[in-house]
């Protein structure tokens, strides 16, 4: 989740009032912040991907301010119409067809400015963006580039600039290949025969998106006017990453401008900072939240939420949706919003009246049945992980691999199949407790899986019990005795023991335990080799049975 | 008249035949009884006076390898002394060490010990080495000898001169000394009197056996008293996993307020562990940093075509829901892939996709998966506890409540609820609990009521109340740990120690 450090003395600032700590850490969790880390004279706070637009001073006290009720009701934001064009050729229609931009006036940044300004873009290409594939931003210094300007695709080759941060001139390929943001963003362009490029009047190159920005629109703390780009291949992206920026400079700033967009079959005029209108009904909020609000009280939560509100009749209100909210899609969202600015703390707990009776999962009673067995025949239980890898699960139980429910996309070498039995989880507990006084006797019930075609996951969950037994006299007589018990007490009376073959166990002291001709367990002491591959030393004896028979 | 048992009477008896006082160790020689059944006797025999226990504090010393192997050869000025003698008395350096053989790292020792022992000097530009006086063995080497023939010897018993010159060589690294505390028992007035009137060692029968008791001999038979204060030795019952009694006891509770249970698969399709809940095809969480997806088998199956166009429409569109929807193209493709399921809560829609008339309580205490590395913090596979309520009037105060409920079974009763964001509940919340055992505020589950994207296309037509957090931190906080990766390690030390009553 993205963060954001407020510094107590710079957010009063912005807020308008002087904030204490304190305040600040009991009201930011009530906007829907987490509390990451309160520091001397700063807070370090979390927020959610849907609130992109918290990723700025501006975004935080602009929320803050309304739910304390300081400045409440939607911001308003005057976009000043300009003739400025900007171009938008064919060319990029293959590889980034969509660019929206905005100019800024009169902006007033100071060091720390600058640097929020990079953080703010960077949540934005996460958050929005999708790491730059749908939408990637770029800030200009206006007062060095002349309009109009034109977003076109070019080869590889063909043009040369200085990329920011660096003070040689480069050609598109190279950026891909020796920028360390050519190489972290080039799966992007690479692959089309011509790469995106924004130029100005003269031929200037503004920037390379989404890949780099070039040294000569660096902006710094001098810098006063700005020229704002948002390129993708996600238009509505596109629009509300520009919607988010262009509010959160419209407060800092003296103005903002439009740019007349032209594209080969139409024209736009961004940004586009007209509100969105959505119906908010009373009777709905009050069946959700629970509560008894009256519409006036119900506008005035929202205002303070900087979402307008106006009746419209008796039971209805007509919201306006500040253009930097990108996350109300329905008018669910509104609700929640009325909640907020009702104050979650005010949420009187109640407990529904609904009447039912409980009643466990069949497969868990099952299990639990099998524990208490187990437990009585003096075996501790154990849990393993379901995800397992190949050495454990196959080569160390000299079996050979076959139906293996595989990992894509393994975190770690230890956990790349899903286990098909417990057993060699058992075998790999026994080695972890080797230094352990013995007899140890494990077993462990739970989930197995198994591949099953006719299902609509491909794959089975089975519900196992398995045990061993560890000592120096363990063998095959004690186990099947175990066994046994089990199976009667678990209430499989007609099973069927037959002699089997199994490489894990030794010959001749294995069996399957069968039920109507179909074998659903194993039982046996295992193989010399396997307790060498797992660096035993106690003679072991095992057994592992399928549950799903009783389930049925 | 004072009862004595068998080990107890066997130990004065020995004390007796010692001269009346003995250590532990020369009882332990002489009665043959083992050494803890001797301490035993001893703390009732000084408790009745029978006995007087006195302890007295020992320093043992013994050689260690290098002071083993000078006791042999001699030390190193010794060494010296012998080759400079051979030599007439006077020679240079050089020769005595050659002739000597001694290491060239002893040279320095073994000429500072000739000096400050005043056997020789070194004079001259050329290193000659003049012996002053035929040096007598010193106490040093006479202790040598006597450690090396003794073994471990007890000082205290050695000359005045003797105990000094050890500490010299326990200055040199040569012996060690360990302080022992030696327990010596001597016969008191009252024991010597128990004696003389004739204690009789009558045999004692410490097993009671079958026989015994049918041929009615026990009557006829002592049988040992014995010291039931004693520990017992070890013994290790079968016993369930700590953190399945955790799970149990949450079941225990949705079961006691009324939930059913549910039980879904633990490999799903992308199609109910996300698309279902609206989360659009490129969410983060949905990516491969997040969530496991499997290489084989790679697809499933969708659900019927109905279901399937609704929830691809409210994505793109939002269908008749009301909402904008997502705007993109919905892929089928994408729906099918197969992963470990990310949260139960596939279960759950899945479930109320099937079951649709009000009330409906159900929950469930399951695995899910995330792709996380293994450290103290997280695990790639852990238990999330689920709760679903569905009624025709339920509000998110019900679901406050009903979460305040659970929670307050665990002693878990201070419960804060701060806004959240979750793909498919609006509104949404998290629920923050204060933790007496730790003093201090722990998120503790996400909840909310399902959007109405998530119900429209299933046909659910109430609204659900939901919420969802992992159990194993509600374990930790029970079973007071601190490192997640305990509750997996299987560690029998630990499952074999660790109370069921908490």
């Amino acid at each position: 989740m993205p963060v954001i450090t407020l510094d107590r003395e710079r957010f009063s600032e912005f807020v308008g009032r002087d904030l204490s700590l304190a305040e600040m850490t009991k009201w930011l969790p009530w906007l829907g912040f987490d509390i990451e880390e309160t520091g001397v004279d700063f807070v370090k706070v979390e927020f959610n991907p849907n609130r992109i637009d918290f990723s700025s001073y501006v975004g935080v006290a602009r929320a803050f301010k309304g739910l304390r009720g300081w400045e409440i009701g939607l911001p308003s934001y005057n976009v000043k119409a300009n003739k400025v064009l900007l171009r938008i050729e064919e060319a990029v229609s293959e590889v980034r067809p969509f660019m929206l931009a905005a100019i800024v006036r009169g902006i007033k940044f100071d060091e720390e400015g600058v640097s929020e300004l990079m953080e703010m873009q960077e949540d934005l290409h996460w958050g929005l963006g999708r790491d730059r594939k749908k939408a990637s931003i770029g800030v200009h210094n206006l007062d060095v580039i002349k309009p109009p300007f034109t977003f076109t695709a070019v080869e590889p080759h063909s043009v040369r600039f200085i990329p920011l941060d660096k003070n040689n001139e480069m050609s598109l390929k190279e950026i891909l290949e020796k920028h360390e943001k050519g190489i972290a963003y080039k799966h992007l362009i690479d692959w089309a025969p011509k790469y995106p490029l924004l130029i100005d009047k003269d031929g200037k190159v503004l920037s390379m998106p989404p890949i780099i920005n070039s040294e000569l629109t660096r902006v710094d703390k001098n810098t006063r006017n700005l020229f704002l780009d948002v390129t993708g291949t996600d238009y509505v992206a596109v629009e509300k990453s520009l919607n988010v920026l262009s509010t959160t400079f419209a407060e800092m700033a003296d103005t903002i401008e439009s740019v007349k967009i032209r594209y080969v079959d139409q024209t736009v005029f961004s940004p586009n900072l007209t509100p969105q209108k959505m119906k908010l009904r009373k009777a709905y909020t009050n069946r959700l939240l629970g509560l008894r609000l009256s519409l006036p009280k119900i506008i005035e939560c929202l205002r303070r939420c900087r979402i307008g509100a106006r009746k419209v009749s008796k039971e209805s209100i007509e919201a306006e949706i500040p253009p930097y909210r990108i996350d109300i899609l329905h008018e669910v969202d509104l609700v929640e919003e009325v909640a907020i600015g009702y104050g979650y703390y005010k949420l009187k707990p109640t407990f529904p009246s609904s009447v039912t009776i409980g009643k466990q999962h069949v497969a868990n009673k099952t299990a639990n049945m099998a524990r208490q067995i187990m437990i009585g025949l003096g075996f501790t239980e154990v849990m393993n992980f379901t995800l397992t890898n190949e050495r454990l699960h196959y080569r160390n139980m000299r079996r050979k691999i076959k139906g293996t429910i595989k990992l894509a996309n393994p975190v770690s070498i230890g956990y790349t199949v899903m286990r098909q039995d417990i057993l060699p989880n058992l075998m790999a507990n026994l080695a972890d407790n080797k230094h352990e006084s013995f007899p140890q006797r494990l077993f462990e019930v739970s989930d197995v899986v198994g591949l099953n075609r006719k299902l609509e996951t491909q794959c089975e969950r089975r519900l196992h019990v398995a045990a061993v037994s560890s000592h120096v006299n363990a063998n095959f007589t004690e186990i099947k005795s175990a066994v046994e018990a089990f199976m009667t007490n678990i209430g499989l009376k007609r099973y069927r023991v037959k002699p089997a073959e199994n490489s894990s166990f030794i010959e001749g002291r294995v069996a399957a335990i069968n039920v109507k001709n179909i074998p659903i367990g194993i039982v046996g002491e295992i193989h010399p080799e396997v307790m060498n591959n797992f660096g035993l030393e106690n003679p072991t004896a095992a057994f592992e049975i399928n549950l799903e028979a009783i389930l049925q | 008249m004072i009862e004595l048992r068998e080990n107890e009477q066997r130990t004065l008896m020995t004390i007796s035949s010692l001269g009346g006082k003995a250590d532990v160790d020369q009882i332990v020689r002489t009665s043959g009884l083992a050494h803890a059944s001797v301490m035993r006797a001893s703390l009732r025999l000084s408790k009745e006076k029978l006995v007087k226990v006195i302890e007295q504090k020992r320093a043992i010393a013994t050689l260690n390898d290098e002071g083993k192997a000078y006791a042999r050869k001699g030390l190193p000025e010794r060494q010296l002394m012998k080759s400079l003698i051979k030599l007439g008395g006077k020679a240079r350096i050089g020769r005595v060490v050659a002739n000597a053989k001694l290491e060239n790292q002893l040279v320095p020792i073994a000429l500072g010990w000739l000096r400050q022992k005043g056997w020789a000097r070194m004079e001259g530009q050329d290193r000659t080495l003049k012996a002053l006086k035929e040096p007598k063995k010193g106490k040093d080497e006479i202790v040598l000898k006597i450690l090396a023939e003794n073994g471990a010897t007890i000082t205290e018993e050695l000359k005045k001169e003797e105990q000094e010159a050890i500490a010299a060589l326990r200055k040199r690294k040569l012996v060690e000394v360990e302080k022992k505390t030696l327990r010596i028992l001597e016969l008191q007035a009252k024991g010597r009197k128990l004696i003389k009137k004739g204690l009789k060692l009558a045999k004692e029968v410490s097993q009671l056996t079958p026989k015994l008791i049918i041929t009615g001999k026990w009557r006829k038979t002592k049988l040992r008293k014995f010291d039931v204060t004693a520990p017992g030795p070890p013994m290790n019952p079968g016993k369930i996993h700590p953190l399945q009694q955790i799970i149990e006891r949450a079941r225990e509770i949705f079961l006691a307020m009324g939930f059913t249970e549910i039980r879904g698969p633990l490999i799903e399709t992308a199609f109910w562990n996300f698309d279902a809940l609206f989360q659009p095809q490129d969410h983060p969480a949905r990516e491969m940093m997040d969530t496991f997806y499997l290489s084989n088998p790679k697809a499933g199956k969708l659900p019927e075509k109905k279901v399937v166009n609704a929830v691809a429409k409210t994505h793109e569109n939002g269908w008749i829901t009301g909402s904008k929807g997502w705007g993109y193209n919905w892929k089928t493709q994408e729906a099918r892939r197969l992963l470990l399921r990310t949260h139960t809560t596939a279960e759950t829609i899945k479930y109320l996709s099937k079951n649709k008339n009000p009330p409906i309580k159900v929950f469930s205490v399951d695995r899910v998966y995330r792709n996380e590395q293994l450290t103290y913090k997280h695990t790639a596979e852990f238990y999330q506890i689920e709760g679903i309520v569905v009624d025709k009037a339920v509000t998110l105060c019900d679901l406050m409540g009903t979460l305040k409920a659970f929670y307050s079974r665990f002693g878990l009763r201070k419960v804060q609820f701060w806004p959240c964001y979750f793909p498919y509940t609006e509104p949404s919340a998290q629920a923050m609990v204060y933790v007496p055992r730790l003093q201090h505020w722990m998120e503790l589950c996400g909840m909310g009521m399902f959007r109405p994207e998530v119900l429209s296309p299933m046909g659910i037509e109430y609204p659900v109340l939901a919420w969802g957090g992992g159990l194993e931190r509600i374990a930790m906080v029970e079973l007071g740990l601190n490192d997640i990766r305990q509750l997996y390690g299987n560690s029998l030390s630990w499952i074999r120690r660790t109370p069921l009553c908490q």
